[in-house]
């Protein structure tokens, strides 16, 4: 049973990782005994009605009104001002929210189709993961350079979109180490499902190790491997995924057929070219979909993966 | 004449049935005098066909969705045809189904009826508004199946503008075309509750639905402008090059949105109001009572029109858009749940000591009521600004809508096809497989959109064609709950389209309601009444003291 | 030639009056329809002039301010011939009335004459930058082309109302020079000088909104 279904029962919420995170469960819990107290009463007084007061039953129906002044009055404004509870307390924890501390650690956030790259502010770099100190209050700047894509941490309870053409924030003090989902939230187009990542959330000792490890400058072929997979390109450019993308393999020095019935050469040029203008050339057979890594790819790291596309020979596959 | 077979099932004062030789239905029967009537009746039935035919293929799309959404890593559907598939159920059921289906079918059909008229103000408009949505929404659905559009009903620049690679600019158009029935159809019945009330019908005498008509008409008029506008400004950008959200030149893919909601958080109430109008002739005729305080439900409609053009922001609470703008959106979202609170409660009293019948209708009432507050008051939730937060565009969000549109609208559109179907029609349905639709329809539609919320609430983004496995029992859960669904909407097309030819002919006013529609022959002659009636009694007037057994 | 002037009543009203009445409270609230559908165009230029505003104001300067004007005035000189229309309608002077609504419509034709010669000079100007092929005179200025493509949205958008509203006046003239149209269909007149009026009174707020409030 637990092989059928690991995550039988399911738990229904995501960890808090974070002070505010932990206000928002108590503003849902609370909301939703609200909600409870409405509804059950409805539901219940109905019954009873459709009960006692049956037609045909023989029971007083005598004092029947149309209009009482007060009751409408009381039953339009009491609930109303319950109501306006949750406007005030969400209103306040939006504000904060939309009011990001002086002091907090900037990391950029740039979304493109399909894919997150967050930098931090010593140069370090990453796709997709987000790895962060607890303890520390973090400002996020989200970037678009594409469509409206949205960065979602349930985990936080937050989320903010990324708009083209301006810059968005979103800040956090995450107290909890540990590994939590991310997702892109905004619709935005063929695989905004697989726009995901992970934020890890560190000790301070970890973080530093971290950071010192990390992708910071550009390095050689051997490093073209990592770039594959951390620029994207194997999720779409492997063999078994599921979105059709010419296989890499062998490719240097060969003739590749285009989709206008021409062909070329594919050399350093090409390589290049297809990683910066997709959609200049495409291949015979393939649907222009490969986005364009005009502006996220650095001079040196194109030298690199063109350097490791090229030492792929036929026998010698991206593994998936 | 009267055939002796046609016993009424009823058991209270038999009216007499009247062989109908010239009834709106039987009076003519040429294609031709269908295609081309003006009579408000029969369009009601031309849009009936319509809308039914576009609900079916939105909620074959629903069931791929949901079929889809049972294993976690989208192994049924690619990620294309999936984006496809829930772009066509939104484009579909909101603006093929939704939006025309209780004021073009119900509407239609009984607002002459109800204000004591012989037709709506515009007759030949109102066929031109068929022929428009006909038209248009046909040519839309003829885009999707063919090639499809996989931006999402929201058509959001810059992904509609210059990214998608699929048939955005036909759709686009399909839905301005569409547009232009819902501004035509607006304008007819706001004109004709001015102008065709029959002597003695004041504003304080019509039904409630009349009145929830009139607010609709309001939102349909001041509202589907602003979305062609907003459609026409997207064709520029992407068919002409008339860049104007385009952020690369500096343009605003926010302003976009701004237009889009200013309509679209409106039609949302062009979706509710009827259904609550709807509520109002139920409610009275069941419980055999006077509606408990009328000028509140009247004024709450208008109310609602009114104030639900403010809030349209608060779809838009995390775009980047200024906190204070936000907030306000927020306050305006509490404010506008209020008229529909007391329209909830006002029914509830009118319950009360009334003497209630359990038919199908009123299944459909009390299950509407029950839903409608759950849907009502998670609304409340996603209005809370930091509590969106968390729960923007996550299934609690879908979870909150359907509960609405399918809870609220599709109910109330149910049980009143059920209550007048014996008007329009003539016939009468079989009333236990009405009540067992009535109950599938309950718990089938709880357990497909309840989970729904937990999902949200979990993290569980909308729009994904895959998702984390741990997920996925509370996904099979909602998908087991949508074959049950399915059932309850199979049951009534089955079983009223059986009534048509095999159904108990229905007299004048089976269910003995208050309403000038049922002082009509039942199905009513052209021309509406025999005799014009005038008016000088109160709505619901139904008999202060219950009646006896 | 004058004569008795009316309306014939159809079956579902019950008196000329309630028709009267109700034919112009329905082109009235098309014409609110209307005015929203404009209205989104006059915030959008709103916005873009709020956020952009030196770019806006390098497009005003090239936009053509003696057209533009020329052409209020023409419009405002087809609203007076209509009006005359209506009351020569409402006298029962059936073929003076066709003179003035021909007037209307040539009128109107005028100004689509002088609209598409504007156009014809933005083109000239390199003023069109939706045009792939050719250059644009304020390539430097990125986000002009926001408020010069809002131009010919809206400029457009309202030529496309005028046509119809010429073409409506044209099969108008044609319907009312039979015989009898006046005794039963006087007030189609009256509707249509509605819709007239408000193609003229859109035009009143675009012109300033576009070539005036910018410069």
């Amino acid at each position: 049973m637990q092989h059928f279904l690991p995550h039988f029962p399911p738990q229904l919420w995501p960890p808090a990782a974070s002070g505010m995170a932990a206000e928002i469960d108590a503003m849902f819990a609370a909301w939703s005994i609200v909600l409870f107290l409405l509804v059950a009463p409805v539901f219940a007084f109905m019954g009873y009605c459709a009960f006692k007061y049956r037609a045909g039953r023989d029971v007083d129906r005598s004092h029947r009104e149309a209009r009482n002044l007060t009751i409408e009055m009381s039953w339009m404004i009491i609930p109303f001002l319950i109501s306006l509870v949750f406007f005030f307390w969400a209103g306040d924890v939006f504000l904060q929210e939309q009011t990001p501390p002086p002091d907090a650690t900037v990391i950029t956030a740039m979304g493109r189709q399909w894919m997150w790259k967050f930098q931090h502010p010593g140069g370090q770099w990453e796709i997709n993961d987000l790895h962060v100190p607890v303890g520390q209050t973090i400002r996020v700047n989200i970037e678009s350079q594409d469509v409206i894509h949205s960065l979602y941490v349930p985990a936080l309870r937050l989320q903010q979109e990324a708009v083209p053409g301006r810059t968005t924030q979103l800040w956090f003090k995450a107290d909890r180490v540990g590994a939590y989902r991310l997702f892109c939230s905004e619709f935005c187009g063929a695989d905004h499902a697989l726009m995901a990542g992970t934020l890890y959330v560190m000790s301070p000792t970890a973080y530093q190790a971290w950071l010192e490890h990390a992708n910071n400058r550009p390095t050689l072929v051997s490093g073209g491997r990592q770039l594959f997979d951390g620029y994207g390109c194997s999720g779409c450019h492997t063999p078994g995924s599921a979105t059709r993308a010419p296989w890499l393999a062998g490719i240097y020095g060969h003739v590749v057929p285009l989709q206008d019935g021409s062909t070329v050469i594919a050399d350093d040029a090409y390589l290049r070219a297809s990683i910066l203008e997709p959609a200049k050339q495409i291949v015979a057979g393939y649907r222009p979909i490969m986005p364009s890594f005009a502006g996220a790819i650095s001079d040196a790291d194109l030298a690199s993966l063109v350097a490791y596309i090229k030492s792929l020979s036929a026998g010698n596959e991206p593994a998936p | 004449m009267s055939p002796s077979d046609t016993t009424l099932r009823d058991l209270h004062v038999p009216t007499p049935v009247i062989d109908p030789p010239d009834d709106y239905l039987h009076v003519e029967q040429t294609l031709s005098s269908w295609i081309f009537t003006t009579d408000h009746k029969r369009i009601g039935l031309l849009y009936l066909v319509s809308i039914t035919v576009f609900f079916l293929l939105g909620s074959i799309a629903a069931g791929l969705i949901r079929l889809s959404l049972i294993v976690p890593d989208g192994e049924i559907f690619s990620n294309d045809i999936y984006n496809r598939l829930f772009t066509l159920h939104g484009v579909i059921m909101v603006w093929f189904f939704l939006v025309p289906s209780i004021p073009n079918t119900l509407g239609n059909f009984l607002l002459p009826l109800m204000i004591g008229a012989k037709d709506v103000a515009f007759p030949k408009l109102n066929l031109l508004s068929w022929y428009v949505f006909v038209l248009g929404s046909l040519f839309t659905m003829f885009v999707m199946i063919w090639g499809g559009v996989d931006t999402g009903w929201t058509f959001y620049t810059p992904l509609s503008t210059e990214y998608a690679d699929s048939y955005v600019i036909a759709a686009v158009l399909g839905v301005i075309v569409v547009g232009f029935s819902s501004i035509l159809t607006g304008l007819n019945f706001m004109v004709t509750v001015h102008k065709l009330r029959a002597p003695g019908m004041t504003w304080f005498r019509m039904p409630l639905f009349v009145w929830s008509l009139y607010a609709t008409s309001m939102i349909l008029v001041l509202a589907t402008p602003v979305l062609t506008i907003a459609l026409i400004l997207l064709f520029a950008e992407r068919a002409l090059g008339l860049a104007v959200f385009d952020p690369a030149n500096g343009g605003d893919p926010v302003l976009f949105q701004h237009l889009f909601w200013f309509y679209s958080h409106p039609v949302v109430y062009v979706m509710v109001l009827p259904g609550m109008g709807v509520m109002s002739e139920l409610i009275t005729a069941f419980s055999c009572k006077r509606v408990f305080g009328y000028k509140f439900i009247a004024f709450s409609s208008l109310g609602i029109a009114a104030i639900g053009f403010f809030v349209w922001g608060h779809h838009m609470f995390y775009n980047g858009m200024s906190p204070y703008a936000g907030l306000t959106f927020s306050l305006m979202s509490f404010i506008v749940a209020v008229p529909s609170a007391i329209k909830v409660y006002n029914w509830a009293a009118t319950i009360h000591k009334g003497a209630i019948r359990l038919d199908t209708p009123m299944l459909y009432a009390m299950s509407w009521i029950g839903l409608f507050v759950i849907g009502g008051v998670t609304g409340l939730m996603l209005a809370s600004t930091a509590l969106d937060g968390h729960v923007h565009d996550t299934y609690f969000v879908v979870a909150h809508f359907h509960y609405i549109m399918v809870g609220a609208t599709v109910v109330a559109f149910l049980g009143g096809i059920h209550f007048w179907w014996p008007k329009i029609t003539g016939r009468l349905y079989s009333e236990p497989w009405g009540r067992i639709s009535a109950f599938l329809m309950f718990f089938g539609f709880n357990m497909t959109f309840f989970p729904q919320y937990l999902l949200g609430y979990m993290g569980m983004p909308r729009r994904y064609h895959v998702y984390p496995p741990s997920y996925q029992v509370l996904n099979v859960l909602s998908s087991a709950g949508a074959t049950m669904l399915a059932v309850a909407y199979i049951f009534p097309m089955i079983y009223l389209i059986w009534s048509l030819w095999y159904g108990e002919r229905a007299g004048d006013n089976p269910w003995e309601a208050k309403g000038l529609e049922w002082t009509t022959t039942s199905p009513p002659p052209k021309h509406n009444f025999h005799h014009m009636p005038v008016v000088d009694f109160e709505p619901y007037d139904y008999p202060n003291i219950a009646p006896e057994k | 030639m004058s004569g008795t002037v009316g309306i014939k009543v159809e079956e579902h009203f019950h008196s000329a009056e309630q028709q009267r009445e109700t034919a112009r409270l329905g082109m009235w609230t098309f014409l609110l329809t209307e005015l929203l559908l404009f209205s989104g165009l006059f915030i959008t230029a709103l916005v873009i002039r709020v956020q952009h505003p030196t770019s806006v104001t390098a497009v005003a300067l090239h936009l053509k301010f003696w057209i533009g004007a020329t052409n209020t005035a023409v419009l405002i000189l087809s609203s007076f011939s209509m009006s005359v229309a209506i009351e020569l309608s409402r006298l029962g002077r059936q073929r003076l009335m066709l003179r003035f609504m021909l007037l209307t419509a040539a009128l109107g034709a005028v100004f689509m004459m002088l609209k598409g010669y504007e156009y014809y000079r933005d083109y000239v100007e390199h003023m069109m930058p939706f045009l792939p092929y050719r250059s644009y005179e304020l390539a430097a200025d990125p986000a002009s082309r926001l408020f010069t493509n809002l131009y010919f949205i809206t400029t457009g958008l309202h030529a496309i109302h005028l046509t119809i509203g010429i073409g409506i006046m044209l099969v108008m003239a044609w319907l009312a020079s039979r015989t009898g149209f006046l005794q039963q269909h006087q007030n189609r007149i009256e509707i249509t000088g509605l819709y007239w009026h408000f193609i003229d009174l859109v035009w009143m707020v675009v012109f300033p909104t576009l070539y005036l409030l910018n410069r």
